[in-house]
């Protein structure tokens, strides 16, 4: 096993726990950590200074910020791609390996991408791979083959990689960034009184202040004090990607215990916006060769993981933080052999290596050997989240970087820290304690007569702007872009930073332009001989930071229904059929025989989805005058009557019957498809044009189970279990209906109807009954061989019978003559939803027909949405087609051509596998019992 | 019903062992989790609509978006039942399991002159799940978008919105302190309601806990 041979002592402020050891592997070598390392800092504890190849020249590619942003360090961990190895935490066994090299890290064959280089400028496969165009398939094959995105196991993934989450939360302020100003904002707002939740990238809290001085850690201490008592919700290893309207904030939260990752999504009423600053690289020549460095990476390294990032060092150094580097970097011992002081106009040229640093080359030729180079040349403000909320970014050449533009800023968002401003740490407290105040004034946690929290102004240093030195480098480190690829861009026209991005591909990596957003337009800016401020950013959109598919998609949540003879369905072997939400039963293994048993002998059938409707009050038959195309005024007392919607084009919306089972009570069923929409509807026809009507609607559908028994023998099971209830036919004839008691279950309410063109009863039973009443009806008949019938067997009777299913036999556009409903109509009422459109039909006669069709070959089953063709043209399909177990032959149903409807009528099918076989329109829809002598008996 | 002898059965199929109490099949698993999800499906359930302002809506004394809990004689006994506005002139009323005929009775007496009300015995076509514990809000915030914080969903609150994707009617009914919420939804969906709670529920320990009559 590898030794921790760059492991320094203990450091004031690590976090790495030395009392927790282990092991994990790395390219199949094992190496020891402890638990608090990352990926990274365990690896450069044990020497290791190489961790990736980068995206297209694969060059050797280390350790630059050593936080979240690293481009150096995306790695495969298990069949996880793409991991931030600068920022996931090390566990004991884990298998880190480094992706896309191929034979391995350290000799990997693509690096001759390298040797080609000025052969791949940017662009290059935009103008290579455009034509011949036949070749982009093997073109795209092959360049798959480049992609850097590390391998997804075809396998399921384990459980701790693909069970997501998600959470809604409604902060009354949310901050995002839990760097110092970001924690005295939160302590501040929850003090007034708010609801604060705390949202922090890394996985503790204290931003600059974890890698500071003694000072620092003290003021940190402190801190976190004042947080522990405030009652904030801190999520750590969390990170805010996206602030949409009215303060919609979306968060990723990493690193759970049960769940890979959850999504937040939070309802904030003011969002305090601290991400803190972000150090920029400095682009010259070998700017990418492992060992050169941030100096908050440096810093990082020494004091959080108590690693020493080098042996000799020379420090390039703008700034504060850069000075501060090197007193770390000699308390750490590492002898800083140079340091290049960029305020007095000192400049390096290049590096000196290729697979680690051996070197640099100063401005004047002057060369010095070092295994670290370091630099400290200014700060990009992530702005993200405040452009999302409506900010402009405002360049400042004094300060070198961007602010936000705080006049755009709608009120519910405040920045905090240092996006608006530099200053001591007393400064920078003092400015968001006033910010987290307001934030909690403006979400209404405090009094509104308090008076608006003064936030005072933070200063800002002036810092040199340096953005490249007198050498091309690298310029966007996860995408390979260099300066000069960069100028080639604006040489060909695309002088604009977001064509500059689009043809180069600059900001649009895993960095997602935090490191190199600013180095890009600083670059365009000096090429095209503008400034800055004229050449524009290009557009921060979220997400902020990459998100993961799965997180997105959160936890699996597809409703489902069953009906409470669902169990009896499963133990029997039911075929499940999923129609819509609800899971049916299919068939039972042969729905031919299911057919023949209710023509023959009896069955039962679950169709609980019917929907159901209980109406009540005066003016219910209005309403179904109204809705239905028929009449309704007379309609008695225990009479049911079928009826036919349509919308207010005609077409035909849903069909079923309705009951009268009181004076001013009503059930109404719908097709069990239909049942959502009919009753929003209904709703929208009472709420909307009559709201004077008195009628009251409540959706029943599943207060019953719906059992429909149907066959010749089915009125005998019925009178075995049915009491007080005459079910003789005078006593209760076809399209009445009944309530009273069946198989010991009250509350029960049976139609005389039925779908198969059987002898029929449906049967509403009170759900929680419902599998009781199945089983006394199936034990009951047993002598009666009734049997149990699925969808498809009661699909195949309704089609002998020629009953139609709208949506089926139906389609978007079908009006109601068309449908063959020409009987149902009632054109001399009053008024109806679609009459209009129906007058208009009757007039012009309907342009196709639903008719019956048997093929004249018997024994083929032409598939449903087979075209008819006349005369080489479309003149109809068939809706609906079976082979009938009663007649030994084909029956479909078809929408035809007017001109084609007469019974007799011979019309070609065109089949799928291109054969043309002849069909006959029949007389009747129904192709058994066509006189209904079944179903009345 | 209780008296046909029949047995009523509950969308979601009871946590062994399962018992008959009040002629409901049920569970009877006792739980003393920090977090716990119930099955109480069998508590009678009676929709009243009625217009939003009129004498149907003084005397049930309960406003759209509140709970009162009152106590109703029943046939011969006095017993607890809730009273939801659940709705723009709309009110569910939750009682003891079986007391369906007194409720819709009581209820219809309730309608004022000239109100047209509906009184409409909901109990067979919802299912009704409680969830109970300090965690409870953070379990149902996974599955629905609504504010559970206590501003706005305080004790005594009640609201419909999605819950796990479905139309349901969320009442927040504290028990003894801890935090309680009863979400109700269509009967079909009863045991994808109560999978989803006891997924979601998982990180905190939750437990099922079996139905322990009137429990209201």
């Amino acid at each position: 096993m590898k030794r921790q041979t760059r492991r320094l002592d203990r450091q004031p402020g690590e976090v790495i726990d030395r009392g927790s050891p282990l092991e994990f592997g790395w390219n199949g070598r094992s190496y020891p950590a402890y638990a608090g390392d990352t990926i990274a800092s365990a690896l450069a504890a044990c020497g290791e200074r190489v961790f990736s190849r980068s995206f297209k020249y694969h060059r050797r590619r280390g350790l630059l910020t050593a936080s979240y942003t690293d481009p150096g360090c995306i790695v495969q961990v298990g069949d996880e791609p793409n991991v931030r190895g600068a920022h996931r935490l090390v566990t004991p066994g884990m298998d880190v390996r480094s992706q896309d090299t191929w034979p391995s890290l350290a000799f990997d064959v693509k690096a001759a991408n390298e040797l080609v280089g000025r052969f791949l400028p940017a662009g290059f496969y935009y103008k290579t791979f455009i034509r011949p165009r036949p070749l982009w398939p093997t073109y795209e094959r092959v360049l798959r083959r480049f992609s850097h995105g590390g391998v997804v196991s075809p396998d399921p993934l384990s459980p701790e990689l693909s069970s997501y989450d998600k959470r809604q939360v409604h902060p009354d302020v949310l901050v995002a960034g839990g760097g110092p100003a970001g924690m005295t904002a939160a302590v501040a707002a929850a003090r007034a009184g708010a609801r604060v939740m705390l949202v922090e990238e890394e996985h503790s809290l204290g931003g600059h202040l974890r890698w500071g001085d003694k000072a620092d850690l003290a003021a940190l201490h402190d801190l976190r004090s004042l947080l522990a008592a405030s009652g904030v919700e801190v999520l750590t290893n969390s990170v805010v990607f996206g602030r949409y309207d009215h303060n919609h904030v979306a968060i990723v939260q990493r690193g759970l215990p049960h769940v890979y990752e959850r999504l937040v999504k939070a309802r904030a009423k003011t969002l305090v916006v601290s991400p803190g600053l972000i150090e920029r690289p400095y682009v010259f020549a070998g700017n990418d060769v492992p060992g050169v460095m941030l100096s908050t990476a440096v810093r990082r390294l020494i004091n959080l993981y108590a690693v020493k990032p080098g042996d000799r060092a020379v420090v390039l150094t703008a700034n504060p933080q850069g000075d501060a580097a090197v007193v770390d970097l000699e308390r750490a011992g590492v002898e800083v052999a140079h340091v290049v002081d960029a305020r007095g106009g000192d400049d390096l040229v290049r590096v000196l290596g290729r697979g680690g640093v051996k070197g640099v080359e100063l401005v004047g030729g002057h060369r010095i050997e070092c295994d670290l180079v370091v630099t400290a040349v200014g700060w990009t403000a992530p702005l993200t989240l405040l452009t999302m909320a409506g900010t402009v970014a405002a360049y400042d050449s004094r300060a070198a970087r961007y602010f936000p533009g705080t006049a755009t800023l709608p009120d519910d968002v405040l920045p905090a820290g240092g996006v608006v401003g530099d200053g001591t740490l007393d400064e920078l407290v003092a400015h968001a304690d006033a910010v987290g105040r307001e934030a909690a004034r403006r979400a209404g946690s405090m009094s509104r007569r308090e008076p608006a929290a003064e936030i005072p102004a933070l200063p800002v240093d002036a810092h040199p702007e340096l953005f490249h030195g007198p050498t091309h480098g690298i310029v966007d480190f996860s995408e390979d872009v260099s300066s000069r690829d960069l100028l080639t861009a604006v040489e060909e026209g695309y002088s604009s930073a977001e064509l500059a991005k689009r043809y180069t591909t600059a900001t649009m990596g895993p960095t997602q332009g935090k490191l190199e957003s600013v180095n890009v337009v600083a670059i365009i800016a000096e090429a095209t001989g503008r400034t800055i401020s004229q050449t524009g950013t290009t557009t921060w959109r979220p997400p902020y930071a990459p998100v993961t598919l799965g997180a997105l998609a959160g936890r699996h949540r597809e409703p489902v229904r069953y009906s409470p003879m669902h169990p009896w369905h499963e133990r029997h072997g039911a075929a499940p059929l999923v129609a819509g939400a609800w899971i049916r039963p299919d068939h039972y293994g042969d729905p031919a025989g299911e057919v023949l048993a209710v023509r023959e002998r009896v069955g039962i059938i679950d169709v609980t989805p019917i929907g159901k409707l209980d109406l009540r009050g005066p003016d219910v038959p209005k309403l179904l005058n109204l809705l239905y195309v028929n009449r309704w005024s007379k309609l008695e007392v225990g009479r049911v009557r079928y009826g036919v919607m349509c919308a207010e084009d005609g077409v035909v919306l849903d069909d079923g019957v309705t009951g009268r089972l009181g004076d001013q009570h009503y059930l109404m069923s719908t097709t069990s498809s239909g049942a959502a929409s009919v009753w929003e509807w209904v709703e929208s026809w009472l709420q909307t044009e009559h709201p004077g009507w008195q009628v009251h609607v409540t959706p029943v559908t599943t207060s019953y189970a719906s059992i429909n028994v149907a066959g010749p023998r089915s009125r005998e099971l019925l009178g075995r279990v049915v009491a007080e209830i005459d079910l003789t036919p005078q006593a209760f004839p076809y399209m009445h209906v009944r309530t009273g008691r069946v198989a010991g279950v009250d509350g029960c309410v049976l139609w005389r109807i039925g779908f198969t063109g059987e002898l029929s009863f449906e049967l509403h039973v009170p759900a929680s009954y419902g599998l009781h009443v199945w089983e006394t009806l199936l034990d009951s008949g047993n002598d009666l061989g009734v049997r149990a019938f699925g969808i498809e067997a009661q699909r195949i009777l309704r089609l002998e019978k020629g009953h139609l299913i709208v949506g089926q036999d139906t389609d978007g556009l079908t009006q109601a003559f068309s449908a063959g409903l020409d009987g149902l109509i009632r054109l001399d009422k009053d008024d109806f939803v679609g009459r209009s459109e129906l007058v208009w039909q009757a007039e012009a006669a309907a342009e196709s027909r639903l008719v019956g069709l048997h093929p004249n070959d018997a024994s083929v089953v032409p598939e449903e949405g087979s075209q008819l063709i006349e005369a080489g043209v479309i003149c109809g399909r068939v809706t609906s087609s079976r082979w009938s177990p009663t007649l030994h032959r084909s029956i479909c149903l078809a929408q035809v051509a007017t001109e084609f409807a007469e019974p007799g009528t011979l019309v070609t099918v065109r089949l799928p596998d291109g054969r043309s076989v002849p069909a006959t329109v029949t007389e009747h829809l129904a192709s058994v019992d066509p006189e209904g002598a079944r179903l009345r008996g | 019903m209780a008296e046909t002898g029949v047995v009523a059965r509950s969308p979601i199929a009871p946590a062994a062992p399962e018992i008959i109490l009040a002629g409901w099949a049920v569970s009877a698993r006792r739980s003393g989790a920090a977090l716990t999800v119930t099955d109480c499906t069998p508590l009678t359930k009676v929709a009243i609509k009625a217009a939003p302002v009129g004498a149907t809506a003084e005397r049930l004394e309960v406003p759209f978006g509140r709970v009162s809990r009152q106590t109703w004689t029943l046939g011969d006994r006095d017993c607890s039942v809730m009273v939801v506005g659940s709705g723009p002139g709309e009110w569910l009323v939750l009682g003891p399991p079986g007391s369906q005929v007194s409720l819709i009775h009581q209820l219809s007496a309730l309608a004022g002159d000239g109100d047209l009300v509906a009184v409409v015995d909901l109990s067979h076509g919802r299912a009704l799940v409680r969830l109970t514990g300090s965690w409870a809000a953070e379990v149902l915030a996974k599955e629905t978008a609504m504010d559970l914080g206590d501003s706005v969903c305080p004790d005594g609150a009640a609201f419909r919105s999605a819950v796990a994707g479905l139309a349901a009617d969320v009442i927040r009914d504290d028990r003894d302190g801890t935090r309680s919420y009863l979400v109700g939804c269509e009967r079909s969906s009863g045991q994808y309601l109560f999978d989803s709670l006891l997924e979601s529920g998982a990180e905190f320990g939750i437990e099922v806990d079996g139905f322990v009559p009137p429990d209201i």
